[in-house]
């Protein structure tokens, strides 16, 4: 008895200095799985712990499957592994034994043990199916990976439609055109506000809603001007037309002449307003006081 | 026949190959056959032809080619073929009947398992459920019983569920005979190999387990599936089918090979599978939607849309979807069946080349119909019948009796 306590002892020794190992490994978490995953192409046996089941004595077990199955290594040497375990595994007792079955399964333990036929020589089973229409075939052995696509998630592109290449080029005419339903609406919130600062009661309310009021008007007045000169351009344009038409060069729209033509639809409208005295009045005074600069200072 | 390969045996190795082992069997088969035969005509010589005739039969039959036209044959069963069993306390979610017809056994939410007598309608006995937290001392179930599998002997029983253990009964004297552990998740489906007490598990760890009854020992696990496995299913060859709920996938394991075949199914969890014959299955999924495949492709053949378009007590069509809750298939046959939410279960038939699925019949059910099996004769189909969905309480039918249905199917006559 005596005697064998030290063999025996060393057996499980052996095994259990293996579970120590994994243990430790086990501890270390994250870091031990990214490890695993950098020394996926190692074939060497020490980096067994993405297998289902942290068992120390599982592990020697694949381990010795797995360098069978490394067609580099002798036969010879398989058996020596083989003799080893089963050394190991005679000195275990007959509860240990059974445990071991239970966790490994009857299978593995049996191919280990008795030796498995089949194994030496065929590796990684390609499997080729006969016609794509056949359903595919893998390894039903290989765990599935805890991370795995569950749902497929569209992923939201985005556009900026400024900077879009889809969008094409900026052309202000379409641009006005397709989005000139916006004016209407611009010009019905401004009467909204200028109802609302009426009704206003509150000073300082009242001030920013003026403000804003004031905003909404400029802007109105700006976009009309624009349109105004764009109209004239346009006038001016078919105009020449008329002139390539008989056959003469056309002519290019000055500045000076395009300020005649505004200054024309200004006083148009100013008479159809009746402030043409006014406006009059005003544009002289100004000159006035301009020309008023150009006299001589008068130092007493 | 005679398709197996004779290999060179060397004298000294103990253990056989695979092809060894299947010509020993082959030779037994042969040897069985042969008795057979002899002590059917009680003669000396024994004719060569009925032999290879009895073997082709099995060989068509085990390849699946064979498929008896029978749905025709068969009546609407009325209401008076139908015998209600009362006894669970809540829904009945898996049944099993026994080999000789003679007794059923069903599992339900309340943990427990009860023995019925088919032919006379009584309750036999009951395996009680215990309460949660007395795993240890408790012999039975103490958390929903979602699967039972019965040997093709009528020797074992097996249940499992929520608890993550496989039990094995005797089903005669309704004995725990051993407990199997190292499933991590809720075991989901059970189920035989027939003729063999290799026993086949499903859980929602996502893996599948194979038990040698016998010895009672754990062979090995398969893996592939990436959600909780609905079904599993298995008959005479050493495979397994299973479906795999929202990934979509259905997957025959070849358990000699280390191999599976994955079939992709449309996009929506398939909740249930059940072999025709060898190389045809069915599925069920919770788009109301059947469909009947081929091994041989990964698409299925026959897909029916909307299968079970029922309506509610109160006649008001249901805003969501009828879940299929089960199907079964009358073995190496044309007759199908499926169950779901919307008051009925129906009989389909398929056609002669598996290109359509017809409806038959209609046989009204109010509740859920968790479970369905059929007798191997074709003369008895028995539901479990539940006021809510096996897997949760996601609705509840007040109207239905928590309970077994034995349906008899009468052949009309000719």
């Amino acid at each position: 008895m005596d005697s064998d306590s030290p063999s025996s002892e060393h057996g499980f020794s052996l095994i259990s200095s293996n579970a120590k190992r994994t243990r430790k490994r086990k501890v270390e978490g994250k870091d031990n799985v990214r490890k695993t995953r950098k020394k996926k192409h190692k074939t060497d046996s020490d980096e067994k712990t993405k297998k289902v089941g942290d068992d120390p004595a599982k592990l020697d077990f694949e381990e010795a499957k797995d360098t069978e199955s490394n067609s580099e290594h002798d036969n010879e040497e398989v058996t020596d592994e083989f003799a080893s375990i089963k050394e190991e595994l005679s000195n275990l007792s007959f509860e240990e034994l059974k445990k071991l079955k239970e966790k490994l399964g009857l299978k593995v333990f049996n191919q280990v043990l008795y030796g498995d036929k089949d194994r030496t020589g065929s590796e990684k089973k390609v499997f080729k199916r006969a016609n794509k229409n056949r359903p595919m075939e893998i390894s039903s052995k290989k765990p599935v990976q805890r991370f795995r696509k569950a749902a497929p998630v569209k992923k939201k592109v985005t556009r900026d439609p400024r900077f879009d290449d889809l969008s094409g080029d900026y052309r202000e005419e379409l641009f006005s055109r397709s989005y000139g339903f916006l004016d209407d609406i611009k010009h019905r919130e401004r009467e909204k506000v200028e109802k609302s600062v009426k009704k206003e009661k509150n000073p300082e309310k009242k001030k920013e809603l003026q403000f804003l009021l004031n905003r909404m008007k400029q802007q109105e007045l700006t976009d009309n001007r624009k349109e105004q000169q764009k109209r004239i351009e346009r006038d001016w344009k078919k105009k020449e037309q008329t002139r390539v038409k008989e056959g003469k060069n056309p002519f290019y729209l000055k500045k000076a002449e395009r300020r005649k033509l505004e200054l024309a639809e200004k006083y148009k409208e100013l008479q159809k307003s009746g402030k043409v005295d006014a406006y009059l009045g005003k544009k002289r005074k100004k000159t006035a006081q301009k020309e008023k600069k150009k006299l001589p200072v008068q130092v007493l | 026949e005679g398709e197996r390969k004779a290999e060179v045996v060397t004298s000294s190795d103990e253990e056989e190959t695979a092809q060894e082992k299947k010509l020993r069997l082959a030779k037994e088969y042969l040897a069985n056959l042969e008795q057979e035969e002899a002590e059917k005509r009680e003669e000396d010589d024994i004719h060569r032809d009925i032999i290879s005739h009895r073997l082709k039969q099995d060989l068509l039959e085990q390849s699946g080619k064979v498929q008896k036209l029978v749905a025709d044959g068969y009546e609407q069963p009325s209401l008076d073929d139908i015998i209600v069993l009362r006894g669970h306390q809540l829904s009945v979610t898996c049944v099993v009947i026994s080999p000789d017809k003679r007794h059923v056994f069903s599992g339900s939410k309340d943990c427990s398992i009860i023995k019925w007598d088919a032919v006379e309608g009584k309750r036999l006995h009951t395996i009680p459920g215990g309460r949660k937290g007395t795993e240890d001392t408790h012999t039975g179930h103490t958390d929903h019983v979602f699967c039972l599998a019965m040997s093709s002997d009528g020797k074992f029983l097996a249940s499992g569920g929520k608890n993550k253990f496989v039990l094995l009964w005797n089903p005669d004297t309704c004995q725990l005979i051993h407990r199997f552990n190292g499933h991590r998740g809720a075991i989901s489906g059970l189920a035989f190999r027939i003729g063999s007490h290799q026993l086949f598990s499903a859980s929602h760890d996502r893996s599948i387990k194979i038990w040698n009854v016998d010895e009672l020992a754990y062979i090995e696990t398969l893996f592939g599936h990436s959600d909780a496995i609905t079904g599993i299913d298995s008959l005479f060859r050493d495979r397994a089918i299973t479906s795999g709920g929202r990934d979509a996938s259905i997957r025959i394991w070849k358990v000699v090979e280390e191999s599976q075949l994955v079939f992709n199914g449309d996009p929506g969890s398939i909740d249930c599978i059940a072999f025709i014959n060898e190389s045809n299955f069915i599925s069920g999924t919770d788009n109301n939607s059947i469909s009947i495949w081929s091994l041989m492709k990964k698409k299925p053949l026959v897909t029916v849309k909307n299968a079970h378009h029922g309506q509610d007590q109160n006649g008001n069509s249901s805003t969501q979807t009828n879940w299929i809750t089960c199907v079964a298939a009358l073995h190496n046959t044309d007759l199908v069946a499926s169950g779901s939410r919307d008051g009925c279960i129906k009989l389909w038939k398929i056609s002669k080349n598996y290109t359509v699925l017809q409806p038959l019949y209609s046989i009204p059910m109010v509740g859920f119909v968790n479970s369905l099996a059929f007798s191997p004769d074709g003369q008895v189909l028995v539901a479990g019948i539940g006021q809510e969905h096996k897997l949760g309480r996601w609705w509840r039918i007040k109207e239905a009796k928590n309970g077994i249905r034995i349906i008899k199917l009468k052949r009309k006559d000719v």
